[in-house]
């Protein structure tokens, strides 16, 4: 792991392109975070309804001018961006924690490799309904009736009680049942892959808006379904990144001197891990910024209170000479973006050449 | 090859009715379904002329229509304490009150009778009103705690109104002291699963589709499949062209950039394929406009649509014609944002190419290095292009939805946003599969060109 933040540091040292880029993505992060206490002169959804269209550098009030509600520009594109991270930053986390988790799962123990006793299996494959029904159908049901916290525990409570009882049933009849003792091979490594081919199947965005269709526009949710329909692609880069770790000598070696699974993937694995991941982190980042902004521009799937780039640049639709709506933001936008993908190339060079030595 | 192209399209029907049955489901299951806040909020602007029970009746008829009515699935699990037919109640305060008495109280029968006496209640406070009684009946139709309705009806019995109301609320008083005897606090933990046979949305759907009719759109009431139908002409062409002058662009780019001579360009022009990459579409397509189409700046191109007022009688290479003249700036947008990255792929692939053996001994013949590079190094090339073609074409389906969207040329990536905006599933789940089966078809023909590509395939599957 020490080796991963020496090279990263190596490449801010080394690399002038690199320390731009990296330079302008941290004061963007620094700004967007302290912008509630910067003294700006209009709060961004501030109606100046006497000045709409003003162009920028003509009044000192709004220097970069308003939009068709007289909304400030220069607030609106800081809080644009703060928005922007707000939800792309979170979400690729997310996305990248669930992905490497499954990826590397998938990759260690493949088809065969993880062996279970029957009868744990038929007891998840059992409790599998009851979490469904028990604590996901009812806690929603009384969620969304806004009845008190009483109504979610009872369930949860009831769940517990039941997945015990079984448990210990199951337990018992084991000893009884031969059959429920003998041990059998999940397909992890299958169930992995054909979640992330059901969900590939489809393009992206197309996905996310039908999805988006469903739900009731909130921040959350578009976030949960952000974080649903993008953890694929970190799955696959490190499960395959995982089969090829697997074949290193030193993972072997590793391995043979009985290592524990954990302690294999996570300490072995993951710091070879990191440098891919964090090439496909940058990258995917700049993708969600674009995906966030799209998605407000066509209003879908976001509240319309939601300041954003996207909300900013869609102004231009009913004034098409209102050049600024789209140049500020959209050029903002497009700046972060490629200090992402240069970032995300200088970490290709260094991580990928360090792989296939 | 013929059997096996028909091997992998049978088994993507499969994976086909999968999702598409996940994506039904999912688009009837989630809250808040189409017309919903149109019909019954009562601030809605078109419909707020009319009185809450004609929304209603409004709201039940398009229900009944649609078939919105009916159960979902085959079967359908949901808490013993809630009965079905609590779905259809209306306004949903009402529903609410009756939801959570359910869950609460979990004696369905006795909570239907304390319905229905207050219903007759207010009906009987209609005909002798009572002053001061609409707030204990606000009470006693919303609140959802016994101690609470037995205060109300409480109230409302002592303000001594007619003796036909005072009867009718001490039935009501009755019930709900019922109610808080039998009441069976833990039945909204058992669940209840119910067999609705297959008078139910799911089978009506599915069977619609087998028989090749997509059902009407919620929206227009036209049928879906026509819907399509009409966008879809204008979104291939869209796709087509787009894609041919991506390729072609990036090709020759591509052997432009691996010639020796020519490194200047490729100085130049990776860094601005870097630069184009990183501006989103959005901005590229609205820039575009902003630059191109429009009176302030240079108007070369026309604005919106695919020409809605030309004239009939056109000849082939006019109507051609016209329509390029729309399409240029959409295809514009298209290409340049694809652009980067196909020539970055299909560079890289020829440089790999160009390291090969062949390609030396190509180069030792003396053969011209144009010559070397189309005939001997690009042959090779070709192979990993055409994954990268069959991948390509979902960010093209997606590319054209947003491009379609700003520059409203009337097409399927259109009606999807359409259809998304107002809920309109059967467009939706229709398009969907219809994206869906044209990506197994690019899949399919993947397969064909690699066969044609690569001869050595022919060998291995044979």
């Amino acid at each position: 792991m020490r080796q991963f933040w020496q090279s990263i540091l190596h490449l801010w040292e080394a690399k002038p392109g690199f320390k731009a880029a990296a330079a302008y993505l941290m004061l963007l992060l620094l700004l967007a975070l302290s912008l509630p206490w910067l003294p700006l002169p209009y709060p961004p959804n501030y109606l100046d309804l006497a000045h709409p269209y003003l162009p920028p550098f003509k009044d000192i009030v709004h220097p970069l001018g308003t939009d068709g509600l007289g909304r400030d520009l220069l607030s609106n594109v800081l809080y644009g961006a703060r928005t922007s991270f707000m939800i792309s930053v979170p979400v690729m986390l997310f996305a990248t924690a669930i992905g490497m988790l499954l990826g590397t799962t998938a990759g260690f123990f493949g088809n065969d490799s993880l062996q279970q006793p029957r009868y744990s299996v038929l007891f998840w494959l059992l409790s599998f309904p009851a979490v469904l029904y028990f604590a996901v159908y009812l806690p929603l049901q009384v969620y969304q009736l806004e009845m008190e916290l009483t109504y979610i525990i009872l369930p949860v409570a009831a769940l517990t009680g039941w997945l015990l009882l079984m448990w210990l049933l199951l337990n018992a009849l084991q000893r009884f049942v031969p059959f429920l003792k003998l041990k059998m091979a999940i397909p992890i490594d299958k169930v992995v892959m054909r979640l992330t081919e059901a969900l590939t199947s489809i393009p992206r965005f197309v996905l996310i808006l039908a999805l988006a269709s469903f739900i009731p526009p909130s921040l959350f949710m578009l976030s949960l379904l952000l974080i649903f329909t993008i953890w694929p692609a970190t799955a696959r880069l490190s499960r395959a990144e995982m089969l090829r770790i697997k074949q290193l000598p030193y993972f072997e070696a590793a391995c043979s001197i009985g290592n524990r699974p954990f302690q294999l993937i996570w300490r072995h694995a993951l710091p070879n891990l990191a440098g891919p991941i964090l090439i496909a982190f940058t990258f995917g980042l700049g993708g969600l910024l674009t995906l966030e902004s799209t998605l407000s521009f066509l209003n879908i799937g976001v509240p319309t209170s939601l300041v954003s780039w996207g909300r900013t640049i869609s102004g231009i639709r009913s004034n098409t000479s209102a050049w600024w709506l789209v140049v500020f933001p959209g050029g903002l936008l497009s700046l972060t973006i490629m200090a992402l993908y240069t970032c995300s190339y200088y970490f290709t060079q260094v991580f990928s050449q360090k792989g296939r030595r | 090859m013929l059997l096996h192209l028909l091997k992998k399209l049978l088994l993507a029907i499969p994976i086909l009715w999968l999702l598409g049955t996940a994506v039904f489901l999912l688009s009837r299951t989630l809250p808040g379904s189409f017309g919903e806040e149109r019909f019954l909020n009562p601030e809605a602007g078109f419909y707020s002329k009319s009185s809450q029970s004609s929304r209603e009746a409004a709201w039940e008829q398009l229900q009944q229509k649609t078939g919105q009515h009916l159960p979902l699935f085959y079967f359908s699990i949901s808490s013993a304490a809630l009965p079905d037919t609590l779905q259809n109640v209306q306004p949903s305060a009402r529903k609410e009150q009756l939801q959570q008495l359910a869950i609460k109280y979990g004696n369905w029968p006795a909570i239907s009778a304390f319905d229905l006496q207050v219903e007759k209640l207010v009906k009987a406070l209609e005909i002798y009103p009572a002053k001061g009684a609409s707030k204990s009946l606000q009470d006693l139709r919303y609140s959802t705690n016994i101690s609470d309705l037995q205060k109300a009806i409480n109230k409302l019995s002592k303000l001594g109104t007619s003796p036909a109301v005072a009867s009718l609320a001490v039935a009501v008083s009755e019930k709900i002291e019922a109610l808080n005897i039998n009441q069976s606090s833990y039945t909204y933990l058992v669940p209840r699963i119910t067999w609705n046979g297959t008078v139910n949305q799911y089978h009506h759907w599915l069977v619609g589709i087998l028989t090749g009719d997509f059902s009407t759109s919620y929206r227009t009431s036209q049928p879906v499949l026509e819907m399509i139908l009409e966008g879809i002409g204008n979104t291939f062409l869209l796709l087509l062209c787009s894609m041919v002058v991506t390729l072609i662009l990036a090709l020759e780019l591509s052997i432009l950039m691996a010639k020796k001579k020519l490194q200047w360009l490729r100085r130049l022009l990776l860094p601005a394929l870097f630069a184009i990459d990183s501006i989103p579409m959005l901005v590229l397509a609205i820039l575009l406009l902003v630059l191109l189409a429009n009176p302030d700046f240079i108007q070369l191109f026309p604005v919106y649509g695919m020409g809605y007022y030309q004239p009939i009688n056109l000849s082939f290479w006019q109507n051609l014609s016209m329509r390029l003249q729309f399409m240029a700036l959409p295809l514009i947008a298209l290409v340049l944002v694809n652009l980067p990255y196909i020539t970055n792929q299909i560079y890289t692939s020829l440089q790999a190419s160009l390291q090969a053996d062949y390609t030396r001994t190509a180069r030792a013949k003396g053969l011209p290095e144009h010559l070397v590079i189309r005939r001997h190094a690009l042959r090779n090339a070709l192979l990993p292009i055409i994954t990268i073609v069959s991948d390509f074409i979902p960010a093209l389906v997606s590319g054209s939805i947003l491009i379609e969207t700003i520059y409203a040329i009337p097409g399927v990536g259109r009606l999807l946003v359409e259809s998304v905006m107002a809920r309109d599933y059967p467009v939706l789940v229709a398009i969907i599969l219809f994206v869906l089966l044209l990506r197994m078809v690019a899949y399919a023909l993947a397969d064909a060109a690699y066969f044609w590509a690569d001869p050595r395939m022919k060998q291995k599957t044979a």
